[in-house]
């Protein structure tokens, strides 16, 4: 247990401490902050809009964060000869793999709560624009609490992250994440409205299923590369499941207009379930047949 | 008779590229073995199979044919590997870490509660004389610097066996000398120590046997006393090669 949790914290470390990470991260809160607001026409659906991109920006950001943050990770772990290092210890790979997944994922959940909570943030910013709209006839001020409350994340968690690394020597990319994390639950915590966090959370839940998937298919398929055979099977089949596991449940929820039954999260998750336990025995079947050179 | 720690019977290893064609018979049919608490050095030029003959006994590259075994066990099991350090030959450190988080990371990897941890984490940094930048990213540090972090992390889960490779690659010469005391410290104190070098000097200060390696093969074994008066002059007559001096030749020309 020791082993796998020394493993699945550096691998999360790890991921957060890429540059590649906070760029995937800013940029996700900049389209779910600005796309809504920057729409010509609102058609006196901001709130939907907010919720839409915040959705968006997940789905496509958070399915590049999860492929490359663990691709590169076991890439680097096998190029550089730090597996070396890990592997000469009393760890079996079948625990080094589970525990590179494992901290991959939590590194998914990190930056899909950031995301999340910005999102929540921008609904609720979104309804209250609309009233401050609607009783000034100003339709200026729409978006303006929305724009403040998600701006100031965006802006906010770098430039304490930079104050952090000018004086204490505190790692950049790090603590960005970690203001990012702060500042946002801070909004969120705000706003509070527990119904609206209750139904969004199932859509939250239903985009991070397919993201275990990917994480577990980019996993096989980092470890796995010079099996010619596994590397057209497994890009075949993430292709083909990705599609299926994660485009299906997202429309459906998004044509419900955001009242998502609790009963398709479940269903969801047995949908993912076997493709990621697939993907995890595939990894560790080629992960104990290579060499570790 | 002393127990082996270490035993190679017939190893061979032939690498092979993506489309499975042998490229390099990096080791033949190599035996050798090293006993409880000696320190054995396994000596050869550059592409000897040094290097791969460590990767087989840690368990990282399987032979293609021979046995291995650590610990009387099969290099793969945890109980074998559980009592070995490990120093590669380059300093395989994550970047984002400081000093501290890694042999942490490792101490964890040995399974050491997160408090002996962080004090085994504390007296490591000590001894290499690093306490100072314990709390910076190792991505930042000279060789010299990672090599002494990576020294520390194989010691951290007090092994019985210790692996060096190339210990003191990239070290200044009063490192290269406290690596050696410490060589010789831990092997007074009864551990297990395989080393490899193409540094003579180096193993005829730390090591009480040889083995010298070319092309894979074994061309001579035995105690530093055993193989004459100057170890250099006898590697030079079982591996060296006037080919290796063209270069001379060109200049001149």
């Amino acid at each position: 247990m020791r082993r796998w949790f020394a493993i699945a914290k550096a691998t999360t470390l790890e991921i957060l401490s890429e540059p590649l990470s906070l760029l995937l991260l800013l940029s996700a809160l900049t389209l779910a902050v600005l796309a809504p607001a920057l729409h010509y026409h609102q058609f006196g659906e901001s709130t939907r809009m907010a919720r839409e991109a915040g959705l968006s920006a997940l789905f496509t950001f958070g399915t590049v964060f999860a492929v490359a943050g663990i691709f590169r990770s076991f890439r680097r772990e096998l190029e550089t000869g730090t597996a070396q290092m890990a592997m000469a210890h009393s760890v079996s790979r079948g625990v080094f793999f589970f525990a590179k997944f494992s901290g991959a994922l939590a590194a998914y959940a990190v930056f899909a709560v950031i995301l999340a909570n910005v999102s929540f943030v921008m609904v609720c910013g979104a309804a209250v624009g609309g009233e401050i709209a609607r009783r000034s006839g100003d339709i200026a001020r729409l978006w303006a609490p929305a724009l403040a409350a998600g701006l100031a994340v965006v802006v906010l968690a770098p430039a304490v992250a930079a104050a952090l690394n000018r004086f204490w020597r505190v790692r950049f990319v790090l603590s960005a994440f970690a203001a990012a994390f702060s500042i946002s639950s801070a909004g969120m915590a705000w706003f509070m409205d527990f119904p609206l966090a209750a139904r969004l959370s199932g859509a939250w839940l239903v985009l991070a299923f397919p993201a275990a998937f990917h994480i577990a298919a980019a996993s096989a398929f980092a470890v796995g590369m010079r099996q010619s055979f596994a590397v057209a099977a497994t890009a075949l089949t993430m292709t083909l499941s990705s599609c299926a596991v994660g485009n299906y449940y997202l429309a459906d929820f998004l044509s419900k207009g955001g009242a998502v039954p609790w009963m398709y999260v479940a269903e969801a998750l047995l949908a993912s379930l076997p493709a990621v336990a697939a993907f995890v025995v595939l990894g560790v079947h080629l992960f104990e047949r290579r060499d570790i050179a | 008779m002393s127990e082996n720690v270490i035993e190679l019977n017939s190893v061979s290893k032939t690498f092979r590229d993506f489309w499975l064609r042998p490229t390099v018979a990096a080791v033949d049919a190599l035996s050798m073995s090293v006993r409880k608490g000696e320190v054995f050095g396994l000596l050869g030029p550059n592409g000897s199979g040094k290097s791969t003959t460590i990767k087989m006994i840690l368990g990282l590259i399987s032979p293609n044919a021979g046995e291995v075994r650590l610990f009387s066990m099969p290099p793969q099991s945890s109980a074998a590997r559980a009592k070995l350090g490990y120093l590669p030959e380059l300093s395989y450190l994550h970047p984002f870490l400081t000093a501290s988080e890694t042999i942490r990371y490792y101490a964890g990897l040995c399974g050491l509660s997160r408090r002996e941890a962080k004090r085994r984490a504390g007296e490591l940094m000590e001894m290499v004389g690093l306490s100072d930048v314990a709390n910076r990213a190792v991505g930042g540090f000279s060789k010299g610097m990672a090599r002494r972090v990576a020294l520390a992390a194989s010691l951290v889960g007090k092994p019985q066996l210790l692996i060096l490779d190339e210990p003191t690659s990239g070290l200044d010469p009063v490192s290269t000398k406290e690596v050696k005391t410490l060589i010789k410290a831990l092997a007074a104190g009864g551990m297990t120590i395989l080393t490899t070098s193409h540094l003579l000097a180096d193993a005829e200060d730390v090591c009480d046997r040889v083995m010298i390696l070319n092309r894979g093969k074994c061309v001579a074994e035995g105690a530093i006393g055993e193989l004459g008066a100057s170890l250099e002059d006898f590697f030079l007559a079982k591996v060296g090669d006037v080919r290796d001096f063209k270069l001379a030749g060109f200049l001149k020309g």
